[in-house]
């Protein structure tokens, strides 16, 4: 804690720092909000000062949502997010449960698995899992994307939620035990809703993670009406050597909105995940 | 009936529930229909224009469905590659530079279509035949060039007392020094973008009698007199003509230098006058565009050309044969080629006279251009070592290193161990 100290002390200790990061993670949030808000006119002239807007459009905001699918793609990109992360954090849990409080043979094993198989790289998997989707008939749905990014989202949540778990004390359980729960409702009553945090943080990473995925949406979503914001934009606003640099921005801003509102709305938990276990006491 | 294990049923079940709970099963292909994968184009009207009305025309005629896939810029050889590691999710693909020779083995040889295609339309450009000839074999239907050429600024130049674009790279040369003394430099990239670098570079290495490796495609030829000389051009040009930028410029980078009037001359596609004369009207009067500048052994270009292939694992091969033959008839080729003013240029004889050239007049010197373009590694024919070649930007570095200050010897010793290493296996 920052006390006894002068003013101009404190603005040198505190707020200096404070300030200096703030302007670094805002920054380029800023750059994109200008950026998008520039007429191309002013977007391409190296002869105004490029951090001040001059003469704010709507441009390429109305453009952005009535030339693309952007909408669309929002809607895609959020109906993936969600649902791949509920399943991912259902079977994150399913995973971590065991590896955390049961006791039996290779669980380390296995708890190094999960670990190991996160690390394995995309461009890696996406020719066999295209085969999966194509044998399956999902390609083009958004269905392919929703089973696939479990793939890579339950090892994280597993590793990140197995973490957590172990900072919760054990002694709860067997009390509940000792009271008759069975194994199942000891979990569902006295574990789970101790591990809010736990999800929040683990549910937070996994929807950025899904929301942002590029490569098996490049690959399993073709048609506009079914893409991802991160393909749709890029397919759509980058033709050849031309980049639509005012509705890139556009879409990149709308697109980080949700996230930043899930961010601000759960920041305390998720702080508090992350940092759990950190500390024994 | 065949027995199915209580594991079988559950990874059954959970697949077809969360199918059923998330959305439809994908449609399986229809006997009639057949997937053609593009990569989204630069002139938005293009794929506008297969989408709906050729695409409906051609079910109307023939009941065959044609769904017409578009890719993002720069995914094109990761979709192919999947579609061909797992010979499903397209019928007909379009191809880039050297993707024909890379995915090849994969493809249908169409020399017969392109024979008759080719009779019907006044006979194909060697541009279009050397892009897609594998080892005999015509691997695609060539589609267009898009040609990379010099664009200049008139106002400019004319303030130097330069009225036409200069017919050599020494007369480009001594014009630059002037413009730059104008505060008006040359852009040319020097960086790993995909073609604006390899655009003008190539050309200034064949015109200046240099190549990388001799017409048999195994001996590497990169170190000669002919090159040093081109090596040695280029480090004057981009010193005495251009700013220290361009070494890490993309293919993007010269289009919005273009666009902010900090450049006088670069070498790039149509897409510079297509965005001004959409964008910045004041800037596409002033900008024209030339063919590049010969040198001691004459005037090259680079073959940038844009082809279609049929898969042959597709399971209407037949169907796609016929509708590359209908797509190539002039009737619905021309309306094609025309929604793109002239960024895509015909590789057929045919079109050289056609209405799509009197559009846009500045962009006949694309037309005239074709007869001296070529792949990267000309004068060897199209292979797999030139396609690793140009991933690996050896030419390329070459020329940026020695603009970098590197010595001509270096650089180029530099090239000839990495090519050697190349084309040992061949």
């Amino acid at each position: 804690m920052v006390t006894g100290y002068g003013p101009v002390e404190r603005l040198v200790r505190l707020w200096l720092p404070v300030g200096f990061f703030l302007v670094l993670a805002l920054f380029p949030f800023y750059w994109m909000a200008i950026t998008s808000l520039k007429p191309n006119s002013e977007l391409y002239n190296r002869h105004v000062m490029p951090l001040v807007l001059h003469h704010p459009t709507l441009k390429h905001y109305i453009d952005l949502l009535t030339q693309t699918s952007f909408l669309t793609w929002t809607w895609n990109t959020m109906l993936v997010a969600v649902v791949s992360t509920a399943i991912s954090l259902v079977l994150g849990v399913m995973l971590a449960y065991p590896l955390a409080r049961m006791r039996f043979a290779g669980a380390g094993l296995i708890a190094m698995t999960v670990a190991a198989i996160y690390l394995v790289p995309q461009p890696l998997l996406f020719i066999p899992l295209a085969d999966v989707i194509n044998r399956l008939g999902l390609g083009n749905t958004l269905t392919a994307v929703i089973l696939t990014y479990p793939t890579m989202l339950v090892p994280f949540c597993a590793w990140l939620l197995l973490g957590y778990f172990k900072t919760v004390p054990m002694e709860l359980e067997e009390a509940a035990r000792i009271d008759g729960a069975s194994r199942l409702q000891t979990m569902r009553r006295i574990f789970l809703p101790l591990c809010t945090p736990g999800f929040i943080s683990a549910g937070i990473f996994a929807f950025t993670l899904s929301q942002n995925e590029f490569l098996y949406a490049l690959i399993f979503l073709t048609k506009s009406s079914v893409r991802t914001v991160p393909v749709g934009v890029i397919a759509e606003l980058i033709r050849g050597d031309v980049f639509y640099w005012g509705q890139l921005m556009a879409g990149a801003l709308l697109g980080s909105i949700p996230v930043a509102l899930i961010y601000s709305f759960f920041v305390e938990h998720y702080v508090a995940g992350l940092t759990s276990g950190s500390v024994k006491g | 009936m065949r027995a199915i294990s209580r594991r079988g049923f559950l990874e059954l079940a959970g697949v077809g529930a969360t199918t059923a709970v998330i959305g439809p099963l994908h449609a399986s292909a229809a006997s009639k229909s057949l997937t053609v994968l593009h990569e989204s184009s630069f002139i938005p009207p293009f794929d506008e224009y297969i989408k709906t009305t050729l695409a409906e025309a051609y079910e109307k005629e023939t009941g065959v469905k044609v769904v017409y896939e578009v890719t993002a810029v720069g995914s094109l050889p990761t979709r192919i590659s999947t579609i061909a590691e797992t010979d499903t999710g397209a019928d007909i693909t379009m191809n880039g530079l050297l993707q024909v020779i890379q995915f090849g083995e994969k493809y249908l040889d169409v020399t017969d279509l392109c024979k008759e295609i080719g009779d019907k339309n006044g006979g194909w450009y060697d541009a279009g035949r050397e892009a897609v000839l594998v080892d005999g074999e015509w691997k695609a239907v060539p589609f267009c060039n898009i040609g990379q050429l010099m664009n200049w600024r008139t106002d400019w130049f004319a303030e130097v007392g330069v009225k036409t674009f200069p017919q050599t790279w020494e007369e480009l040369y001594e014009v630059g020094k002037k413009l730059k003394a104008n505060d008006h430099p040359f852009g040319f990239e020097l960086g790993h973008g995909f073609g604006d670098n390899h655009g003008w570079l190539y050309p200034l290495l064949w015109s200046y009698g240099g190549a990388e490796v001799a017409s048999d495609g195994k001996t590497v030829v990169i170190d000669s007199n002919e090159t040093a000389r081109a090596v040695d051009f280029a480090r004057k040009f981009f010193r005495d003509t251009m700013f220290e930028d361009v070494l890490g410029w993309t293919d993007v980078s010269n289009n919005k230098a273009w666009m902010a009037e900090q450049i006088s001359c670069t070498n790039n596609a149509e897409s510079i006058l297509w965005f001004a004369k959409k964008n910045f009207p004041e800037i596409a009067k002033v900008t024209d565009q030339a063919q590049n500048p010969a040198g001691p052994r004459g005037r090259f270009h680079l073959l940038d050309s844009i082809s279609h292939s049929i898969f042959n694992f597709s399971p209407v091969k037949e169907e796609a044969v016929a509708f590359m033959r209908w797509l190539m008839d002039p009737k619905q080729l021309g309306g094609w080629y025309a929604v793109a003013d002239s960024y895509y240029q015909p590789l057929l004889h045919g079109y050289d006279n056609a209405p799509m050239w009197q559009v846009e007049p500045r962009n006949i010197p694309y037309r005239d251009a074709m007869t001296t373009a070529h792949l990267p590694g000309w004068p060897a024919p199209a292979s797999r070592q030139m396609a690793e070649s140009v991933a690996k930007y050896i030419v390329v570095d070459m020329f940026a290193k020695a603009c970098a200050g590197a010595s001509t010897k270096d650089v180029i010793k530099n090239a000839e161990l990495q090519l050697k290493e190349i084309y040992r296996a061949v």
